[in-house]
């Protein structure tokens, strides 16, 4: 007899919405997916777990019609289909929001919802395209701003605005890619809750993501791929965090507590490396997007900042490597002030900056592996006479940075956006490192990266930690900074809502901060303007 | 097992050269078949053009027509290393061209001075005619691909003007020229003029700053991701205008050459599109410094060949035609040289 109060799921008979069978993808010298089965049925929110390269993407991809599978079938409904194209696929009522958004950065909302699309109007006046969009949003229960450029809305806004517009082609499988890694705490129950409300109209949704607390709060059932096979399909309900990393990665591994390990440099006393004196910063157009701050960091200390993603973090990152120039106050390294210092001098000092976007401003995508490695190091001593640059020390020290990073590069002459991103990551992680003697500004390391990567990345940090830099970990993942920093500040709309000991901080207390409540720093009077 | 066919990220250089070298060869065998379909015979014009290049004769002729593609080529080849389009080569040609001959007709002096003052105010007319094109991308983000298509036929103009109007030949030999210039660029070996070895010696020059000087690695940085470049702490906006106030120099150099060592007077058309040729061949070369010397070469045998066919009685647009075919065979050779047939085996 089946127990009452748990759900009944759909009728007996009523077919799987999407049935992947023995799916195999080969890629050169890799096998990205192999024998591997899905069922997702009607009403359930599936969770795909996996380590990076485990395979999920590639599935995901097969799914959506972007990659054609070498064997196996796709059906949807009962139906056996084949997708040629990510527009068969949509039409078939799968859509996809990918990690990376696929936004026109220079459109509004409205027309990026409406783009591609074919029930948009062939003419339509703006103001008509942005109620249209402000009518879905209010039936889909998803709140954007329609007259928004994408490029002014913070990822999460940018999120919703993904999800609106596979939900307004009327999706009935709607695949999330991370899709929490950019939101708060109380947006990610948002969204769960938005998720929860789709799949009980008899939709399903394929929840991708490395974190397994919240695979565990929102998922029906766990599939968890391992070098591209399926290693296990699960009831929710009978799994815990321990098996599901156990199965993930094939042997148990738990995030570490960092704070506590490695030789701690004693002495902390003395000048700070870096320290900002009421520094106000604006961005291109002029708006404040730090208003007043004030921050140390000691060396041999991690300072941790948290928030969420598009309330300054990003600017701050700029401002301490100084790519950003700062429009009022001081900023001191080290007892000299680079108030008006470029990343040149910064990086001369000891200053490495592991940028949030590595593709976009870290590497140069289309060069090869070596000139990536020597960005930083191409005008010191190692790699040039006078004004010659000499391509084989060039080399030599990109198969040093990639030894390190234990990143296995068949060919350095091959451009670096062939890597995958951990390795991507992990290797522009080592590069600032080498340079980093003072200071390491780390933007959302450990975004995009699974549970083993994360570790080795966080052990980078202790290394450095222990070598008596100082290091500012910017991070959306309210665990890892616990774990790792020895203070936290928490940012909200470009200012420091206040610095804590982690010893003795109080998560309910971090949390209020990020949303803008709480006690703010002694130096913050009331409501400031925006 | 199963064979199946993959598309790799990068193409190795071998299959690279290789879909290159096929590429050519269809364009040409296309271009035969075209030219059999309107009733000639493909097989003697090849034979009659490949007699009359590789006469002495021929290979003079292509000597005059290498050193201004090389030129031309480089022109473009340099500003797409910083990312830049300049499709005004053709301008640039112009207004080194009459910025030297200004030099040459009013300017008194003997040769060996002359004529370094020439080759100097060549380069400054073609950088003088880049540099607003230069300022307004590196101040105001102004798209340069308009801009110095547009100053072309500014340039185009300016010339047919003095060199039928305030410069024409007073002597009244020729009609629509300016008088001949005092001063020859020296022949070189008695086959080319000294802007050959010039020409060439400036692309390997220019190879070796760009692979192995610190500017070279800053404008190969720059020229792949701005925003890497701020990054690093590198100076994007500096190198741009130098970079692009270089091509600028190179096509007035060009121009210089043309007007000084093989045409000896200004006249209107004097670039014989030598600028928009110079695109072509940069994108053949890949943008390689080195490979524009192989682009400009297969470019130049090709417009010899059209001298030849002309005799013959062939249409000059056939040359264009077979331009085009070989730019199109090449970008699909570049895109077919990263697929492989590869086996696969089931783990």
């Amino acid at each position: 007899m089946p127990n009452a109060t748990e759900r009944t799921g759909p009728a007996p008979g009523t077919p799987p919405l999407v049935q992947l069978k023995g799916i195999a993808k080969y890629f050169p010298g890799v096998v990205a997916n192999q024998d591997v089965d899905l069922e997702v049925r009607p009403g359930e929110i599936h969770a795909l777990l996996g380590e990076n390269g485990a395979g999920k993407s590639t599935l995901m991809n097969i799914l959506t019609g972007i990659y054609q599978p070498d064997a196996g079938e796709i059906i949807i409904d009962g139906y056996l289909k084949t997708f040629a194209s990510p527009i068969e696929a949509i039409a078939a009522g799968i859509g996809m929001v990918h990690q990376h958004f696929k936004l026109v950065r220079a459109f509004t909302v409205a027309e990026n919802i409406h783009l591609g699309w074919s029930e948009t109007p062939r003419i339509i006046s703006p103001q008509a395209l942005e109620a249209r969009t402000a009518e879905l949003s209010a039936s889909l229960n998803l709140a954007v701003r329609p007259d928004a450029r994408v490029d002014e809305l913070s990822t999460g806004e940018q999120q919703r605005v993904e999800i609106l517009r596979v939900l307004a082609r009327h999706a009935r499988v709607l695949i999330l890619d991370e899709p929490t890694a950019v939101l708060t705490p109380s947006e990610a129950r948002e969204l769960f809750r938005a998720l929860k409300q789709f799949v009980a109209g008899g939709n399903a949704v394929i929840f991708i993501s490395h974190k397994l607390d919240e695979v565990l709060e929102i998922s029906d059932r766990i599939t968890v791929l391992r070098g591209g096979r399926r290693v296990a399909t699960e009831k929710t309900s009978t799994c815990n965090e321990k098996m599901l990393a156990k199965l993930m990665v094939g042997h148990e591994i738990v995030l570490d507590d960092l704070r506590a390990c490695g030789t701690k440099p004693v002495a902390q006393s003395g000048e700070p490396v870096v320290r900002l004196r009421d520094v106000t910063v604006h961005d291109d157009r002029g708006h404040t997007v730090l208003n007043r701050i004030s921050l140390e960091v000691a060396p041999g200390e991690i300072l941790g900042i948290a928030g969420v993603a598009g309330n300054g973090q990003k600017e701050l990152s700029e401002t301490l490597t100084g790519m950003r120039s700062i429009a009022a106050g001081q900023l001191m390294l080290g007892g000299q002030d680079f108030s008006a210092a470029g990343p040149a001098d910064f990086a001369k000092f000891g200053v490495g900056h592991i940028p949030e976007d590595r593709l976009r401003s870290g590497l140069a995508p289309a060069l090869s592996i070596t000139d990536n490695a020597v960005i930083r190091e191409y005008d010191r001593a190692s790699i040039s006479i006078g004004p010659w640059y000499r391509p084989r020390a060039a080399l030599a020290l990109a198969r040093t940075i990639a030894h390190a990073a234990s990143v296995r590069v068949p060919n350095f002459a091959m451009p670096v956006r062939n890597l995958s991103g951990g390795n991507q990551q992990r290797f522009v992680a080592r590069r600032e490192m080498r340079i980093a003697s003072k200071l390491l500004v780390a933007a959302y390391p450990s975004r995009g990266l699974d549970v083993g990567a994360i570790n080795t990345m966080m052990r980078y940090f202790v290394e450095l930690r222990d070598a008596g830099v100082g290091i500012v970990v910017i991070s959306e993942e309210l665990e890892e900074l616990l774990n790792l920093s020895d203070r936290i500040a928490v940012m909200f709309h470009g200012e420091v809502m206040g610095v804590m000991d982690t010893a003795s901080a109080d998560i309910e207390q971090i949390g209020l901060m990020m949303g803008g409540q709480g006690t703010a720093a002694p130096s913050r009077m009331g409501a400031m303007v925006h | 097992m199963a064979l199946r066919v993959q598309r790799f990220p990068s193409a190795s250089p071998s299959a690279a050269i290789a879909a290159r070298a096929v590429a050519i060869v269809l364009a040409l065998v296309t271009a035969g078949l075209l030219l059999a379909a309107a009733g000639a015979q493909p097989i003697r014009l090849g034979q009659q053009v490949l007699r009359s290049t590789f006469s002495g004769f021929g290979i003079e002729d292509v000597g005059l027509l290498v050193t201004p593609l090389i030129l031309t080529g480089l022109s473009v080849a340099v500003a797409l290393r910083i990312g830049a389009w300049n499709i005004g080569a053709e301008g640039q040609f112009y207004a080194g061209a009459f910025a030297a001959t200004g030099i040459a007709l009013f300017v008194p002096g003997p040769g060996v001075v002359m004529l370094p003052a020439m080759f100097v105010a060549g380069a400054l007319g073609g950088l003088i005619w880049i540099m607003v094109p230069t300022l307004a991308r590196a101040y105001a983000d102004v798209s340069e691909l308009i801009t110095t298509l547009l100053l072309n036929f500014v340039a185009t103009l300016l010339v047919y003007y003095v060199s039928t109007g305030p410069w024409l030949d007073p002597g009244g030999h020729a009609l629509a020229t300016t008088a001949r210039l005092k001063h020859d660029v020296p022949e070189f070996f008695g086959l080319v003029h000294w802007g050959f070895p010039i020409a060439v010696l400036l692309a390997v020059t220019l190879a070796v700053a760009f692979s192995f000087t610190h500017w070279g690695y800053e404008v190969r940085i720059a020229g792949s991701n701005a925003q890497a470049a701020k990054y690093a702490g590198m100076p994007f906006r500096r190198h741009l205008i130098v970079v692009m106030l270089l091509s600028g120099a190179i096509a007035g150099i060009a121009g210089m050459l043309e007007v000084a060592g093989t045409v000896h007077r200004l006249q209107g058309g004097i670039s014989n599109n030598f600028g928009y040729l110079g695109i072509m061949v940069a994108v053949l070369a890949r943008g390689s410094c080195i490979g524009v010397l192989a682009g400009a070469a297969l470019m130049a045998v090709i417009l010899n060949s059209g001298i030849v066919l002309q005799t013959q009685g062939v249409n000059t647009s056939t040359v264009l035609a077979i331009t085009g075919l070989i730019l199109f065979f090449t970008a699909i050779g570049d895109e077919l040289a990263h697929f492989k047939i590869t086996r696969s085996q089931p783990a």
